[in-house]
Order: C-alpha cells, then structure tokens, then sequence
C-alpha cells in the first residue's frame, strides 16, 4: 500500500464520519470480511449498513480516480468498507438476522481466495 | 388460458430410461458400500482435479491429496507445457515430497534428505550417493499418475494402468461438450468447506436438484429460480450422457431486486439481473455460452443454470453470465471435504469489484444454508428411521447418479460399465 495522500486521516476527505467503522469493518480479505460480519450482532450490522449505504455512491465515484489496484491507503480503506457493504447487506437485506438461518457457526466454510483486488 | 402451458417442461427420468422406484439409502450411510466405492469407483473412474488455468505457465505446480484413496498428488506443467502427474511422495524413504499447494518450479528437493527430481519426475539427485547400495537414480525417479486434459480440464486416474482412456470415459458427455466455452478461465475464487459432515453423495445431491431451491434457499435466491409459471422450479431438459449427465435449470425471467434490497440494487445499477448466478452479470452471454448446443440444449428462453455433472463427484455449472465449478471430495462414508471455484472476469472498475463481492457473498450465503440442511439429513439418514428415499422427475440427476455409482460398484471391469 502507498502513503496516505495528504494527511493522517483514515479516510479520504469528505468520509471523515465513517472513520468509526475503518477498525472493524475495513478488514483485508473478502474472509475477513465476511466473518467479521459474521460474527457482529444485528444491531452493529445494521449501524454500519446505515452509515455506509447513503455514501456507497459517493465512495464508488471517489474510488474510481485510481488504478484499482493502486489506491493510496485512505482510499484504500474507503474501498474496503465500500466492499463490506455487500456483506452486510446479506444479513439486513437477505437474512433479516446475522446469518443464515439454522446455519452453524462457525461454519468451518472459507472463502480461499477472493476476487482481485482487495480478494485476498 | 393456462400460463401455465407457455413454458415446456419436459419429462425427464423415463424419457432417459430409468427407473422410478425408491432409492435405498444405504450406500449413503454405510461403511462397508463406503470402501466398495473406494476401490470400484475412486479407484478407478477418471477423476477431473481442475484447470490447466491452474498451473498458468511453464514449471508451475499444484499439489493436492485424494483422500478417499489416502494419495497425495502433484500436477506438473514442464517446460514444454506438458502436463503430467506423480504420487507427491519421495523414493528415499517415501516421505511427502512437495509441501506447497502450489508455486513454480523446474524440480523439487524432499526436506528429509534432499533427494531432488526435475518436474518431469525424474531423480536428478541423491546426497553422498556412493554410500547407497546398487542405487540406479532411472529406477528412482517419482512414481507417475496416469494423466490427461480433455477441454482444459485435468484428470487423474489412480489404476496404474487405466482401464479405459480419459475420451472413453467421457464418452458422449465429451462429445456434447467438445469446445465448450469457459469465459474468465484464469480467474476464479473459492469457497469451501473442509469437513462437512455428511456423505459425499448426499453433499453432491444438493447441488443438483432445483426442486429445493424455492424452498430452502428463499432468502437467498428463491425468487430467481422459480415464478409463477414454474412455482417448484421444474428443469428444462434432463440428459443421461453416458455415466455422467446434465439439466437445464429455470431462472424466472421477472426477477428484480426487492424494493429494500437497496445494497443489491447499488451494485448492479441497470444491469439485469435476471441471473444471479452468472459470474459476470454485465455480459449475459458471456464467451458465447448461449451458442453451445449442449448449454440449454431445449433452447428454452428462460434457463439459468446447465448443470454439468461429470461422474463422480465434480459439476461444471454453466450460466448466461459464465461458469463456476464444484468438487466434492469424500473424506470418510460421512464427512466430505467440497470446494467451489467461481471464475469471474478481472475487474474493470470499482463498480465491478463491488458486484463480484456482492455475488460472492450470496453465493456463500447460499452455500451456507446447504451446509447445515445437509448435516441434519446426513444425521436424520444414520437414525435408521426410513430405509429408502424416494425421487422425483425433477431430481434425475440424483437418480442417474446413483444408479450409476451402483453400477460401477458392481461392475468387475470399467469396460463392462460404458458399454
Ligand atoms: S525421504 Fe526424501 S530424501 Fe529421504
Ligand atoms: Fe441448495
């Protein structure tokens, strides 16, 4: 990953009110993410989906200013929140509960390897 | 009238000329039919290991274990692009050879005693060799698995000489398929399951049957698979094809995202999205899938899904939007160990990205809730409470394979088998 581009914020300019989530939601691999989500109470779930939807757009176009594979590390944050949306719209959007129903957990399934970038 | 008659939904299991009767469940729970098909089948059909997408250029290796047969297997690619595969096993004193599961690399040191082999197999070097007894390295070299492509896929066969070559064991299957599209070959990510804890055939059947879908998977994709012309997701064409066998699956035509699934609707934007299990939902007909006359081969309007099942134990799934393939491997009569791998093209932009972790996710999600239904099955078959199971037409393709693991348990030759 390069350096932050101006400062020392977590997230690029105009995203500063999702910087709460970078810790938790903003993990490396599509696994990661998933268990992350995985393993977070609904109502957690539910705080991130409702902060991150509204600016789901905004990110993309952001993002969209760099090569996909060479973003500076603010950008590069915002993408894998970006990223983790998807995993926590299958909980609020799918499931209506954290995960699937009846599904055990943990589950002992792995997302491998995930798609480039950001995959794994 | 009825809307009903506006889709055609075949009869499938008689027209394929099998029977109707109940299925015992058996060979599904017992120890005993367990080691048969150890030996009659595992032992001896052609077994499909993957791509040749895999081992990407020259002197690349994957290495990988068949445990039901308890071998340890390393695919190589020479540098004249010829693939072979050897017991991953050394000559000295037959510890495993190749830790990796997968790298480049022109030959292979064992770390117990650093005998070495080039990637054709061949011993290239034994430590203080004069201190051996009559040592011949010609005669030490890795002991070789039989081994061939067919359409970029690689099999193995574990018969130190096989019975049957790979085109005759595909039989007709490899005709209907000969030059088969497999868009985005070289990119693919995974997900599996290590030790799950039912049969392999009771894993591989859940995959194979759209009748649960509506069902089991209403969270997930019920709504893409069925509609109101098709409410228990009827196949759209059913093909015996030699030992192995195919069906075309409905996806409804209507399906939209639900008004709340805003995140869905984000990701794919415009894109229709009428198959969701298409790799690439941008292009639906992804390197001409929709041409190939064995894809769809009814040429009904409405198909999401042609499974390909290539006896035993691996499905090509093709789509609009691509393919994706699983392989269930047994670990013991009721463990399996099963991995998908879902080709998706190289992202293009942020969008994209975006869309494939979504369709990542749902495959998962989906994966997930097979999972458990399949452990309780597994456990509810071993409880002794009923003694056969009983099929639909929509379930041919369990039907056909059973059948078929029937036969070649019984079968004294392989020959004897696909005539
Ligand atoms: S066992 Fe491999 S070198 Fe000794
Ligand atoms: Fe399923």
């Amino acid at each position: 990953m390069q350096q932050t581009t101006q400062s020392d914020a977590l997230l690029p300019p105009g995203f500063g009110e999702l910087e709460g989530f970078v810790a938790y939601w903003a993990g490396e691999t599509n696994d990661i993410r998933w268990d992350r989500r995985s393993r977070a109470a609904m109502a957690e779930i539910r705080r991130f989906y409702d902060a991150m939807l509204p600016r789901g757009e905004d990110a993309m176009k952001y993002l969209e200013k760099f090569p996909l594979a060479e973003m500076p590390d603010d950008a590069t944050r915002l993408f894998r929140l970006l990223l983790s949306l998807a995993h926590a719209s299958m909980a609020v959007e799918m499931h209506r509960q954290p995960r699937a129903k009846f599904s055990p957990f943990p589950h002992g399934m792995h997302i491998g390897r995930g798609p480039w970038p950001q995959g794994s | 009238m009825n809307d009903a008659l506006k889709i055609e939904l075949p009869q499938i299991t008689k027209a394929n000329g099998l029977g109707t009767g109940p299925i015992p469940i058996e060979p599904y729970i017992s120890p005993e039919w367990y080691e048969r098909e150890k030996k009659q089948i595992f032992g001896r059909a052609w077994l499909c290991m993957g791509r040749v997408e895999q081992l990407p250029e020259a002197n690349s290796f994957i290495t990988t274990e068949v445990e039901v047969c308890g071998v340890l297997v390393l695919i190589t690619r020479n540098k004249a692009d010829k693939i072979s595969a050897f017991h991953n096993v050394c000559s000295h004193r037959s510890n495993m050879l190749v830790l990796e599961p997968a790298g480049t690399a022109s030959k292979f040191a064992c770390r117990y005693h650093n005998w070495s082999y080039r990637n054709d197999g061949s011993c290239l070097g034994v430590p203080d060799r004069e201190n051996f007894f009559d040592l011949d390295l010609k005669e030490r070299g890795l002991t070789p698995i039989a081994c061939d492509v067919w359409e970029g896929w690689i099999f193995i066969n574990l018969q130190p000489e096989p019975e049957v070559s790979l085109k005759e064991f595909l039989g007709s299957f490899g005709e209907a398929f000969r030059d088969a599209p497999f868009p985005a070959a070289e990119q693919f990510f995974t997900i599996d399951v290590g030790n799950m804890r039912a049969n392999w055939k009771v894993t591989i059947d859940a995959f194979a049957e759209p009748y649960h879908v509506p069902v089991l998977h209403t969270a997930t994709v019920g709504a893409t698979f069925a509609n109101k012309l098709n409410p228990f997701s009827r196949p759209l064409s059913g093909n015996a094809r030699g030992s192995h066998r195919t069906l075309t699956t409905f996806g409804n035509p209507d399906y939209t995202p639900p008004e709340d699934a805003l995140v869905e609707r984000l990701a794919y934007g415009n894109v229709d999205t009428g198959n969701v299990l298409g790799s690439d939902v941008n292009s639906l007909d992804a390197g001409g899938l929709q041409n190939h006359p064995a894809i769809n081969p009814n040429r009904a309007p409405s198909w999401a899904t042609e499974i390909a099942w290539m006896f035993p134990n691996f499905i090509i799934f093709f789509s609009p939007g691509g393919f994706f393939s699983i392989e269930f491997w047994p670990t013991s009569v009721n463990t399996t160990r099963w991995m998908a791998k879902v080709h998706i093209p190289v992202a293009q932009d942020v969008r994209q990205r975006f869309q494939q972790e979504h369709h990542n996710c749902r495959m998962g999600e989906i994966f997930l809730e097979d999972v458990s239904n399949l452990e309780c099955q597994q456990k509810a078959m071993e409880s002794g409470a009923k003694k056969e199971i009983i099929l639909q037409d929509s379930e041919f393709l369990l039907r056909h394979s059973i059948e078929t693991v029937m036969k070649w348990v019984e079968a004294a030759t392989v020959r004897e088998v696909l005539k």
